[in-house]
Order: C-alpha cells, then structure tokens, then sequence
C-alpha cells in the first residue's frame, strides 16, 4: 500500500469516527445520568481538603458535606446544635461548657461517634486552625466525661466560643479519631456524603452516605434535618468566571458560585432554565494597613489616607451597578443586634484637600505607598486601580503591585514588602469570625492598649444585648486607629439550573436536601 | 545508514541531557514560595520549613540537581506539592486528554490544510489561491483564545451543540469525552491549518515543476490523475513530516485553548502549576514535553530517511 | 538595486502594499497617540463604565471608564515596542549564533545541540516558564520572548551561512588571507540578509501574539500596563454586555499581525523567490 493510500484509508476511518461521536455522543451523555449526580461549578481547585487547615471558603463549602461541627447556624444565624443533643450547660461564671453528644451518630467508618473522637477533633482543631489557634487561647481545659459528654473550661468567659465551633470556614469539624493525622490523608466525618474520589483541576467527588443519622427538626440554614437527595456530589473547579456563566446558562452545571455581577443580566434572560440567585449583603471588600513598618504605620498618615478615600466610588468600579454594593460605614447590617453607626464621619470622605493638610501635618515626605492586590478576584484590582488614584489626586505617591493571589498571600506574612493590601470576607454575625486582624498576629500586626481594652470588654461580656452595644466602641476605634477599612458590602451573584429542587441559598452552598426535578 | 543513525541518536540524547538541564535551571531559579500555597494563608515560619525540609527545598542548588537526575533515573518526577501525588501520575491522569486533543486537532488540521493547500497549488495564482492563501495568513494571525472564545460562545452556548467546558463527568465513555473535544480540536485544527496550508502549496509547487510530472501530462494523463496520483505521492513525504512535528507542538501548544475550554490536559497543568509554584510538575511536565518533541523529532527524521530515497548521507 | 524598483517590485501586489500601509496606520497612531487622543489611558471615569462608542468616546469605555481608543493607540506603543524589542533580540542574538556555528565547523554541533534542546519546548510554555522565572515585567517578557524565538532564527541564519561558506569568492578572499572577522562581517553576513530581513517580520508578528497569549493566561506584563493582550484578558468577562471592550483591542492584534506577515511574505519573494520552499 502507498503512503497515500493509507493515508486515504486513515482520513476515511477518522471521518467515520468524528461523525459517528457528534451523533451518538448525545445519547452518551443521557445514558450516564441513569445515576442522580449534581454538577456543581466552583472558583477554583481547592488547596487542600482538610477543613480546619484553611480558611478559604471553597474548602469550607465542600467538606460541610463530608464533616458536621458540634454546633451550626441555622436561617436566622443563631447557634443550633448538630453534632451535640442540645445547647450546652453553661456554668453560672461562664467558664463551664458541659456538652452533651447525640447518640447513634453514624461515622463513615461504619461505626458510633463518641466524645473520644469529638476531643481529639477539637484539639487537632486548635493546633491546625488559625481561629482554632485563638481560641485555644481561651481553653484551660478540654476532656471527654465517658462516651457522650465533652467539657470545656475556659480561662475567662468567652463570648463566641459557640459561633467559633460553628463557622464552616476553618471549620471544627469532628472527625473519626483514627483519621486523625498531619497532613489528613482519609476523611472520614459523620456527614449526609462521603469522600469518594479527589482529581485535581477536574472535580471533587462525594457520594451518598446511606448510613447518615439525620436530626429529627425542619431544616433551617445550616441546621436541621438533611437528606442525600442527589446520589453524587460533583465539585468542578471552573476558575474562569465567564466560563462558569456560559456553563450555567448552557445547562452544563446544575450551580455555579460567584458569578460576575455583569451577568445578571444574562442570568435573568434565561427564564425557565436558569435561575439567578443574588445574596444581599453577602460580604464586605476590605483594605489592611501595614501599622508595623513603612509608611503606614504613623496612624496620622493612616487618617490621611483614609481622608482621601472613596470607598463609594471603589465599590462602583468593583461592582458596577447600586444594585450590586451597598456603600455604608456601619460594619453590620442595620437590624442586625451589632449595628451601630460609630465612625461614620470618617467613612467616604474623599476630601483631597483635607488629606493632604493631615498628611502634611502626619509628616509624610512623598513616600510610595505600595499597593498589594491580585487579579484573582476582579473587583479586589479595579477597587485597587481608584484607590491609587484617589491617593495620587491628595498628592499621595501611591503604586500598584499586582500579584498572583498566591504570591500576595505569601507577601502579606511580610512585613517590609507592603502597605496596603485589599482582600474581602464574608459577612458573618458574630463580629470576631472576621476580618482577622481583630484577633492577634494577622498580617497588619494591629496592637494597641485600647485594642486590647475593647475586645476584652467585648468578648468577656456573656449578656448578648450588653454585648451588642460593646461593638460600637470597637468600630470607633476601628476608624480612629486605621488598622483595616471596611469598603462596604457587596451582594454575590450565583446561579441554579431552574431543575434544581430545594436548593437554599446560603454564603456557602450546600446540596443536602437538594435534588433534580424530573 | 547505521552509523548516520546511530550518531542522530547520539545527539538526540545530548539534547535531552541539555533539555534536562534547562528544565532544572529554569524552574529552580523561579521566585515565589510554593509551600506557603499549600499550607494557606495563615502558615508559621515552622509549618513552611518542615515542609520545605519533607521536600527538600532546603539544600545547595548542585546537590538538588543530583538527586534529581537519580530520581528521573529512576522514573520519579518527584511528588506534586499541590496536588499531593507523584509528577508521573499526575502527568499520566493528563496525558490522555491533550493526545486525545493533539490526534483530533492534527485531523482537523490535515482534513483542511492538505486538501486546501493541493487546491491553492494547483490553480496557483488563481482567486482561489488567493483566498485559501489570505486565509492561511488570517489563520495564522488570529490570537488563539479569541478565536476559541467566539467559537464557545456560538457553538456552546447560543446552539448548545457542545459543551461549554470540561472534559465530561467522571467515568464516562470515550465518545462523551470525544464530544467535549470538537471546538477545543476545532481551534487547535483550524489555526494550525494554516501552516500545513502553506507548506503543502509549497510542496506541491516544488513537485509540480518536476520533469517526471510533465511527463505524465505529456502522456495524456488527466490532470486530476497527474496532481493526486504521481504529484501528491511524492509532495507527501515533506507534508507528512511537517504533520509529525505539528502533532509535537499541539501538545504543548494546547496550553491556551486547554485554559479557554477548561480541559485537564498537560499545558492546563503546567500553567496551574507555575501559578501555585508547583516545582516538581514544572519541571516534570516541561521535561516529558520537550522529551516527547525530541523523540518524535527523531521519528520523523527515521520515518524522513527510510521513505525518500533522494536523502543521501 | 534601484530604489525605486525594488519598491515597485515589492508593492507590485496590492494586498502587500495594502498590509504596509495598514502598519503604518497602526504604528503613526501609536506614536502619535497623545496628539489623537485627549484622554489618559489610565484616567478611570466609573460613572461611565462601559459606554457604546459616541462623538466623544470613539470607541466606548472599558469596565472603569477609560477610554478604549486612547488604551488602543496608547496600548500600541506598549505591544509593539515589546515586540520591536522582541524582533531586535531574536535577530541579533540568532545571528551571532547562526552565524559561528555556520562559519566555525567546531562550533556547530555544540551550538546546534543546544539550539536543538531549546526548540524541544513548545514556544508559549518556555515563554511561560520564563516569565514564572523573571517575574512579570515589560523587560522580562521581552526577555522571555527573545529566548523563545532566537533559535528560530539561528537555525536559518545557520543554514544560509553554511551555503554563503562555500561561494567561491569566501574561499577566494580566504586564500588570499583576508582575515575571518572580515570575512564573516563584510562577506558573509551581508549575504544572509535576505533570509534575516524575513525573519523580522515573522518574528515580530509571532511576538504580537505571544504576548497576548500570555496576558490572556495571566502570565505576562503586568495587568495595569495596557497592551492590546491585556486589554483583551481584563474585559473578557465584559464582553457579552459590551462586545467593543474585546472586539477593538482583539482587532488591533490580528490586523497588525496579519499585515506583519503579509509584509513579510512580500519581502520574501522580493528578496529570494527560492525562499519560498523553507519556513
């Protein structure tokens, strides 16, 4: 045979095949899903599995599948009980937690959960979480009273200990003791689904947890009875956000997460195969001040700086339209217990003059003030790009470094390599779960003796009404120091496809209870 | 024949110790900390050198380079740090997607190119030279991801024939996983036409003008007879090698439209990796690329000597 | 050569004096950009974030307001000069290396080997290697670049020296003792011109789309320099609402690079009709 024979012969085969696959691939397609699966669209690829070892939502997200905390939130985000029977036996001084565990928990492993597992839990907790880290802190002791009772004395009374152990981020989650190990290799949780398999950049796999006990009440939020309606959980990394749209609107995702505000537009055209789901206030954008070294650790200059900023029009250039941000100097939402307006007066100045003369009297001498950001979150550079701006109209001299977010988060451990950098957080109830540098030790090293002062009131005050009213003092302070600047918040915009059954939206999704209509 | 062979080989293997050197030089020098994106945000300076110490990030450059050379040896590309499974592995579970990708981008690419390019070569100077030629330039000037873009956005998401992305659910069958391919191979093919357009006119122009095809039209042969019997037969031989080297650049190539179409393939790896500083799959993943190129390379020069008998040594 | 008839010749095809001029077109507006455009590239205007072409934004505003036009003309310096510089490297650093390792027969098989290993790595994942390496910068991806693309152009600078070698009158200068940096400089290299001043046009346009594919990947100048590739890479997500944020900038790319090639198709069968074979 000729070399162009077979050539001939091999163009005629692979003509035959592609057609063949453009007309059966369809009824390919179909026949796989004879088994009910979920195809959720995610950012990225998550960094690890292992719920306590970050903070990144995306862990938390998936694993609240696989692992359950002792306490949850539920719709109105109060602390309901999951893991534990009820809300714990507080001593009258505040230091006593007496938990008691509901029996016949099911682990994967196949058998009963017992506070053996719980304490081991929640000591690898405190080793590996960062928040778990602060709370250990607090903890003078931890132990098991047999089989279904965990005590907890504290060193002092404790506010949000309860809301700590319930936060799906950095979660507590209760795992089988024996799976136990640095790095975690087995997941192994008491959770609706379980692990089944790990591709990276491909898809995180959980499946169908037949054994799952169930609480007995109606779901609320977090909490509350759950049922593996879907018999597998696909987690897809899809970091490219149009891709995500195009993949929600084709039908080729049954969710997708954070979704750009531009689409929703998009979004809402699609009626009858898409739904959009927007969550109002959903988080707020902040900026951390370097208050260690550089230029920005003169809290005058800070004030300066913060004189010259409009965070209206850097929540415009991040989110577009008003009805994507609210531009607001109160840290929590009005109606919620911690709101309070304290501050106000520094928030959304941009007065140029009035930052140059407090500069001026700051002493700054025309240094650069370096901006860390990154373009893994869009509106994270262009809320960067009119900050910049807005410091150079007050005469600031101010330059960007934009950096992949690995690299910034690496940087921001650094205390010479920036001044500012801009991040965001979700917008939690409970005002120590965020931003950071209200605990200790976070990029941004904010230390003072009023700090100090204001949060111990804060967090040692158990009466919630008190305590409350104790937040406002720490906003004051939060705008006369400058350690961070709260931007304002923002909503989040993801999608369902209109056959997704019972899905409930929350700041991290989850599919129990969830199901394909057919 | 032997002796041109054996010392082709020869140098084929200093390349690859060459290709080997490179790879380490280049991704050591590399900044940025790849464990402090394992271990997150809020890792201690003792959390990163214990890990650093696991992986042995902490020793003189030369030594490193030693013990990798012993583990390549050996077949290990070392332990991914994100992903936490070997390099090979991860290269393998990769592997299938991009070859799927490169053989039915290269179709796509001869399936058009060569036919166009025998068509330009023929009615040389004609409109339809003109226009397969403006083409060729055309293709061969449109950004990759654009052109992948606009593709999505017709073919996936206003008609829907196609997936938007992604290589198919977990555990389905080849013809799924074919089906998420089309645009992907599409872009892939049809840029890449555009150099085998070319080369194939050119061949072909070459061949044309050869006595032994004025001859046969001297004898009467039908001019369809003469161009695709006597003519391409022999203008085969350069477009067949150029195709072999083509199938050795979509593989690394790919790595655009593998980003725009969300496909787990190798060049999607190596541009997660280097954005996680991912040092062992860096390393491991330009090495078995540039590995697969030189060995093809040679393949062809092998498949290039055995069939022409003009090439003399 | 005549001036003028070489021009004649090589803009005897319309389509190639068309492609010329589409360059000068670009490369005028880049340079004189400050003259056509009243606005700052930089200067953002959220209020007016992503507006249709009118009488005063020509061509529409990007996601923060900046007008796109004088992000395009301003964008061409940056696109072209990286790859102007990019061309200029590759050429000059091929050259040498062509050029000794064609001359010097010792030379040639180490050089070529080398050249070899670096032509292993598909181009766009070297350039990418490189910049993980240097760090995002103008210069570095130049830089990248230029490694990418010199031993293209070493490889046929070697091929050609090998021919010019063996001319007679290098032999004739040799016997009569003209020393080898004359014979290589005044001799030799005039005669590769042709196959370099090829080259140039090809490299060039190769680095116009190179650079794009790296902003598009997030691997390559900065985002806040605005090239025509990261122009492109930071609306993507805009462009189903407002299609000019990509469409100009991605426009700009393709009709720059096909003019570079179809310019350089023109030098080449003006210069060497016979170069027509090799790639």
């Amino acid at each position: 045979m000729t070399l162009f024979q077979w050539i001939n012969h091999r163009s005629a085969a692979l003509l035959a095949l592609a057609a063949a696959a453009a007309v059966a691939a369809p009824s390919a397609v179909q026949a796989q899903s004879a088994k009910s699966a979920l195809n959720l669209a995610m950012v990225a690829e998550p960094q690890t599995l292992d719920p306590m070892a970050t903070t990144a939502d995306l862990v938390g997200t998936i694993m609240q599948h696989v692992y359950e905390p002792l306490y949850t939130f539920d719709a109105k985000w109060n602390v309901v009980p999951m893991l534990a029977e009820s809300l714990p036996k507080v001593s009258p001084d505040g230091k006593h937690y007496s938990i008691t565990l509901r029996k016949g928990v099911a682990l994967h492993s196949g058998r009963e959960l017992t506070a053996d597992d719980v304490v081991a839990s929640l000591r690898r907790w405190m080793e590996v979480s960062p928040r778990g880290k602060a709370v250990a802190k607090e903890v003078a002791e931890l132990s098991a009273k047999g089989a279904g009772q965990v005590e907890i004395t504290l060193k002092n009374p404790y506010a949000p200990l309860l809301p700590q152990l319930a936060l799906p981020t950095g979660m507590a989650a209760i795992m089988a003791m024996e799976s136990i190990a640095q790095p975690l290799k087995e997941f192994v949780g008491t959770g609706p689904y379980r692990f089944r398999e790990r591709r990276p950049d491909q898809y995180v796999l959980l499946t169908r947890f037949e054994a799952y006990s169930a609480r007995k009440e109606a779901p609320s939020g977090y909490g509350g009875r759950k049922t593996a309606l879907a018999e597998e959980l696909r987690f897809v990394p899809v970091p490219s956000a149009n891709t995500r749209v195009e993949g929600a609107l084709a039908g080729q995702f049954h969710f997708a997460d954070l979704l750009p505000i531009e689409a929703l537009p998009r979004l809402e055209k699609a009626t009858g195969k898409v739904v959009p789901i927007m969550t109002a206030s959903f988080g707020f954008p902040y900026l951390v001040f370097n208050t260690r070294e550089g230029v920005m650790a003169s809290q005058p200059a800070r004030k300066a700086v913060q004189a010259a900023l409009g965070q209206g029009e850097m929540l415009a250039a991040g989110f577009g339209d008003t009805r994507f941000f609210v531009a607001e100097p109160n840290h929590f939402p009005k109606g919620t217990p911690f709101y309070s307006t304290a501050g106000a007066e520094s928030y959304n100045e941009r007065d140029a003059a009035k930052a140059k003369a407090q500069a001026a009297q700051a002493g700054y001498k025309g240094e650069t003030i370096r901006i860390l950001t990154s373009r893994q979150y869009d509106f994270h550079y262009n809320m960067a790009l009119i900050m910049a701006e807005q410091l150079k109209r007050a005469g600031f001299k101010a330059e960007l470094n934009v950096v992949d977010w690995a690299t910034l988060v690496q940087r921001r451990n650094d205390a010479k390599l920036w001044d500012i950098y801009i991040t965001h957080s979700g917008q939690f109830p409970e005002p120590m779960l965020s931003p950071p540098q209200l605990g200790e030790g976070a990029p941004g090293w904010w230390s003072s003796p009023a700090k100090q002062a204001a949060l111990t009131a804060l967090n040692q005050e158990t009466n919630p009404a008190k305590r409350a009213a104790l937040w406002g003092k720490v906003q004051q302070l939060v705008y006369d120091e400058v350690p961070y600047i709260n931007v304002g918040k923002f909503n989040s915009l993801s999608a369902r496809t209109a056959a997704l059954d019972g899905y409930t939206p929350a700041t991290w999704p989850f599919f129990w209870n969830t199901g394909l209509k057919h | 024949m032997k002796r041109y062979l054996l010392s082709r080989l020869a140098g084929t293997l200093v390349v690859m110790s060459l290709v080997a050197v490179l790879v380490f030089v280049l991704t050591r020098a590399a900044s940025g900390d790849p464990v402090a994106v394992l271990l997150g945000d809020q890792a201690t300076a003792e959390d990163i050198a214990r890990v650093q110490r696991e992986y042995g990030l902490d020793q003189p450059l030369v030594v490193q380079f030693g013990y990798w050379l012993k583990e390549l040896a050996q077949g290990n590309l070392g332990q991914s740090i994100f992903l936490q499974r070997p390099v090979t592995q991860a290269l393998w579970e990769r592997a299938e997607p991009t070859t799927l990708l490169a053989l039915m981008a290269m179709s796509i690419a001869a399936l058009v190119g060569v036919p166009c390019g025998i068509v330009s070569a023929v009615f040389r100077g004609k409109a339809v030279d003109q226009v397969f030629t403006g083409l060729a330039m055309l293709g061969a000037s449109i950004p990759s991801f654009w052109f992948g873009l606009v593709l999505m956005q017709i073919f996936a998401v206003s008609l829907g024939w196609f997936p938007v992305s992604g290589y198919g659910d977990p555990g389905a069958p080849l013809l799924q996983r074919m089906h998420h391919l089309v645009l992907p191979a599409t872009v892939l093919g049809v840029l890449n036409s555009a150099l085998i357009i070319r080369f194939t006119r050119a061949s072909m122009l070459d061949v044309l003008g050869e006595d032994y095809v004025r001859t046969a039209r001297a004898k009467g042969l039908a001019e369809p007879v003469v161009v695709l019997k006597h003519a391409l037969r022999n203008a085969l031989v350069p477009i067949v090698t150029v195709l072999g080297l083509t199938v050795a650049l979509m593989i690394g190539g790919a790595v655009v439209t593998e980003t725009v179409f969300g496909l787990p393939g190798v060049g999607n790896l190596v541009v997660n990796a280097v954005l996680r500083r991912d040092y062992p799959v860096i390393q491991g993943a330009l090495l078995v690329v540039a590995v697969v190129y030189v060995v093809i390379n040679f393949l062809v020069d092998l498949l290039y000597t055995v069939v022409d008998p003009r090439v003399k040594f | 050569m005549k001036i003028p008839r070489v021009l004649k010749k090589l803009f005897g095809r319309r389509i190639v004096l068309a492609a010329a001029l589409c360059l000068l077109v670009v490369v005028l507006v880049s340079l004189l950009a400050h003259v056509l455009s009243g606005y700052d590239p930089n200067e953002t205007a959220v209020s007016q974030r992503l507006s249709l072409p009118t009488s005063s934004h020509v061509l529409g505003t990007d996601e923060l307001g900046r007008d796109l036009f004088a992000r395009i003309a301003h964008g061409g310096r940056y696109s072209l000069s990286i790859a102007a510089l990019t061309a200029a490297g590759a050429i000059t650093m091929g050259t040498l290396l062509g050029l000794f390792a064609g001359f010097f027969r010792r030379l040639d098989a180490p050089m070529m080997r080398v050249v070899d290993a670096m032509m292993a790595f598909p181009d766009i994942l070297l350039a990418i290697a490189l910049v993980a390496i240097l760090g995002p910068s103008m210069l570095n991806v130049v830089l990248a670049l230029v490694l990418v693309y010199t031993p293209r152009v070493a490889r046929v600078v070697r091929a050609s020296t090998l021919v010019v070698r063996e001319l007679l009158f290098i032999e004739a200068a040799r016997a009569v003792g003209v020393s080898t940096w004359r014979i290589l400089w005044r001799h030799i290299l005039p005669n590769l011109l042709s196959p370099i001043l090829v080259q140039v046009s090809f490299i060039f346009a190769y680095a116009i789309l190179a650079e794009a594919a790296l902003s598009f990947l997030g691997v390559g100048v900065p985002p806040e320099i605005p090239t025509w590739g990261t122009m492109v890479a930071g609306s993507q997500q805009y462009a189903h609402q407002a299609l000019w944020v990509v469409l100009f900038p991605g426009l700009a790319i393709v009709v720059t690079a096909l003019s570079l090639q179809l310019l350089g198709d023109g030098v080449r069968d003006l210069l060497d009709p016979r170069l027509k074979k090799s790639m």
